[in-house]
């Protein structure tokens, strides 16, 4: 009688559990601190789901754990960084308008550029590992070693101030809780990504042939699709989302450095296994979830911020090994 | 007692002849070498480089029980290494007298704490996929790293802790000469961590090639037919992950021993001391152990002779542009080889020689 209840109530439950717990540290944050905290880990949280949805995209369909994500999303910053280097007159300028288009050309090259890098990287090195998990995490390593390397070749091997557009670095002060204008971008920017990715997937052919590829690959290629292609198109994306969210985390950072995707390639990683590899939807959860406890936890206990994220991961495993949104297999 | 069985005689046939054959004798060489090392080159440069090569052979061999005989991928190697080398720090350096009791509690409570971990580590991860063993130990490395830097109060933060070895290990110590040998400290903690990387080395070697090792391999090749033939997949995996973590941290401490110090950056480092492990395991060769001892002898004596070798290209050949930029750019160059090697080797230098010489017979 009692598991019938909590079967029909699981969502219900499920969805009061998260507020309870997504209210949990209102206890030692006082309520103008806690919406500025809670807005930031959002922000954070958007820009992890970017990094770590092609993570997830890329593992759930073609079974390769891509450890080159993060040298990808180093990439992005970079290029961003270039842009917005020959652009300064407009990242400067005091309009809204001039900063937007900036903002706008960084993201689209730093996108196509390396998406590019994606294509030669699946076409030339990851295709020739499928199937094999181990050699796939090496050569993705290597790959890393390499890619990294040539940003130090390119860019220089010292840290560089990343300048944010003036009108984005101002804040809004709605009733005395400020509020940083770029953290809304990023939500925003986010919540778009996400969108687009739910209605590729869903109301899409090349969606469905996706999702269909994530339940069984033979079958899709038995039914006379070219799943190499397909290969060739979800790394590109991926490597593009990659890019996306290095470049809008180094603005959010203020720098970018050539080892930086290492960091976030981590956060990533505790974000898949939280939401479950394969899933969009798991990703985004967990996204949420780790940049809201890491900027919680950073402003109660400053030093535990890092292991904060590992517990929570930890704790998940023991409960829900396969993550919160598993994907069959 | 009743007349042998052919299978006994060709087991002894083939002992008889394991010490005939030129391996062997390689091996054999290869130790001799390293003893001698003191004596035919004394400068200080030379014997570090020796024992750096001997302590990262070792390493690499216990992490090669992972990734080559077991399949399992870790990124916390370097880890285990440093949680060795801070034990022994804390007992012979700063919460310690330099004694030889410390210094053996020292090595016990590495293995422990090492062995503790690796387990807690296994029960984790591999109860979904394989593959959640590199995630997740990449990530507790990384914590290590932070809570080594952050909890300075503990651990000395990013300046370290410095060891001072007791009795005749300490660098103050002079038995005089022998040989046109000054036998001083240094030079016996070299014979005794040489000793102690030989007793872990051949305790690999009998583990690898012991039934459990064979059980290994098998999962390793084939996880459903290994668990089909009635063999719990995951306790023996467990029981290889605990047992090279703990070599690793055993190496860890008597890398400490040697350098002296320990700090975040040169123990813990994933960048610094997991990228070589792993370029020297592949570039060696994966699943034979003795790939430790050619990759680390090649990273090492490269990593060393690297100025000297971008000097040298300056001094003879002032206008190759390309080779210049290539030695400055070493790192890319190592990249390029690991992944080409993985691509076309995928069993390193010793198992690509052993193919050939195979083949030739």
């Amino acid at each position: 009688m009692e598991e019938t209840i909590l079967k029909r109530w699981s969502r219900e439950l499920t969805v009061a559990g998260a507020i309870v717990l997504f209210l949990l540290p209102l206890i030692g944050i006082p309520g103008k601190t806690y919406m500025t905290l809670t807005i930031a880990g959002l922000a954070m949280g958007m820009l992890l789901f970017l990094v770590a949805s092609g993570v997830s995209v890329i593992f759930g369909l073609m079974d390769v754990l891509n450890f080159a994500h993060g040298a990808l999303f180093a990439w992005g910053a970079y290029v961003g960084f270039t842009v917005f280097g020959y652009l300064m007159k407009w990242v400067e300028a005091d309009s809204v308008l001039q900063n937007f288009a900036a903002f706008s050309l960084a993201i689209v090259a730093a996108m196509v550029v390396v998406s590019l890098v994606g294509i030669v990287l699946e076409k030339v090195v990851v295709r020739r590992v499928y199937g094999s998990h181990l050699f796939q995490i090496l050569i993705t390593f290597g790959a890393t070693i390499v890619l990294v390397e040539l940003i130090r070749v390119f860019w220089g091997p010292n840290d560089e101030v990343m300048t944010v557009p003036l009108t984005f670095s101002r804040s809004w002060d709605i009733m005395d809780i400020i509020i940083n204008r770029y953290r809304i971008i990023c939500i925003v920017v986010g919540l778009v990504v996400y969108s687009v990715i739910q209605l590729i997937l869903k109301k899409t052919k090349l969606g469905m042939i996706v999702r269909a590829g994530v339940e069984d690959r033979d079958m899709v290629q038995a039914m006379g699709h070219n799943i190499f292609l397909l290969f060739t198109g979800v790394f590109a994306a991926g490597a593009a989302l990659a890019a996306l969210g290095g470049l809008t985390m180094s603005l959010f950072s203020l720098q970018v450095y050539p080892d930086m995707g290492g960091t976030y390639l981590l956060f990533a990683f505790i974000v898949v296994i939280i939401g479950g590899l394969g899933s969009v939807t798991g990703s985004l959860v967990g996204a949420l979830i780790v940049g809201l406890t890491y900027n919680y936890v950073a402003y109660l206990v400053p030093w535990a911020a890092a292991g904060a994220n590992i517990m929570i991961m930890i704790i998940i495993l023991l409960i829900r090994p396969t993550g919160l949104f598993p994907v069959g297999k | 007692m009743a007349e042998a069985t052919p299978v006994q005689i060709f087991h002894m046939e083939e002992k008889r002849r394991q010490y005939r054959s030129g391996g062997f004798f390689l091996k054999v060489g290869l130790l001799a070498l390293f003893v001698l090392v003191p004596f035919l080159f004394p400068s200080f440069k030379t014997v570090d480089l020796a024992m750096q090569i001997i302590i990262f052979a070792t390493l690499v061999a216990s992490f090669d029980i992972l990734l080559g005989y077991t399949g399992i991928l870790s990124f916390g190697h370097g880890m285990f290494f440093g949680i060795g080398a801070y034990c022994v720090a804390f007992l012979v350096g700063k919460y310690g007298t330099p004694s030889y009791a410390n210094l053996t509690l020292g090595f016990v409570i590495a293995a422990l704490v090492a062995s503790v971990l690796a387990l807690v580590i296994s029960f984790l991860s591999l109860r979904v996929k394989a593959i959640f063993f590199a995630m997740i130990t990449l990530a507790l490395a990384e914590l290590a790293i932070v809570l080594a830097t952050k909890l300075s109060g503990f651990t000395g933060g990013e300046d370290g802790i410095s060891l001072n070895m007791p009795g005749v290990l300490a660098v103050s110590f002079n038995a005089g000469n022998f040989l046109g040998l000054e036998i001083t400290g240094r030079i016996l903690t070299y014979y005794f961590i040489l000793l102690a990387c030989l007793g872990l080395f051949l305790a690999m070697l009998r583990f690898t090639h012991s039934p459990l090792g064979r059980v290994l391999q098998a999962i390793r090749d084939n996880v459903e037919r290994a668990e089909a033939l009635g063999y719990k997949t995951f306790v023996f995996q467990a029981i290889s992950i605990t047992f090279g973590c703990v070599v690793a941290a055993l190496v860890g401490g008597l890398y400490g021993m040697w350098v002296g110090y320990v700090n975040p950056e040169s123990c813990l480092g994933v960048l610094s001391i997991m990228l070589a492990i792993l370029l020297m395991c592949i570039i060696g060769g994966m699943g034979t152990l003795y790939g430790g001892i050619v990759g680390a002898a090649f990273f090492m004596i490269t990593e060393t002779f690297l100025p000297d070798l971008q000097h040298l290209a300056k001094d003879f050949f002032p206008s190759a542009v390309l080779l210049h930029n290539v030695l400055e750019r070493w790192h890319l160059v190592l990249g390029v080889l690991f992944i080409l090697v993985v691509i076309f080797f995928p069993k390193g230098i010793i198992g690509s020689v052993r193919e050939f010489i195979d083949r030739r017979k």
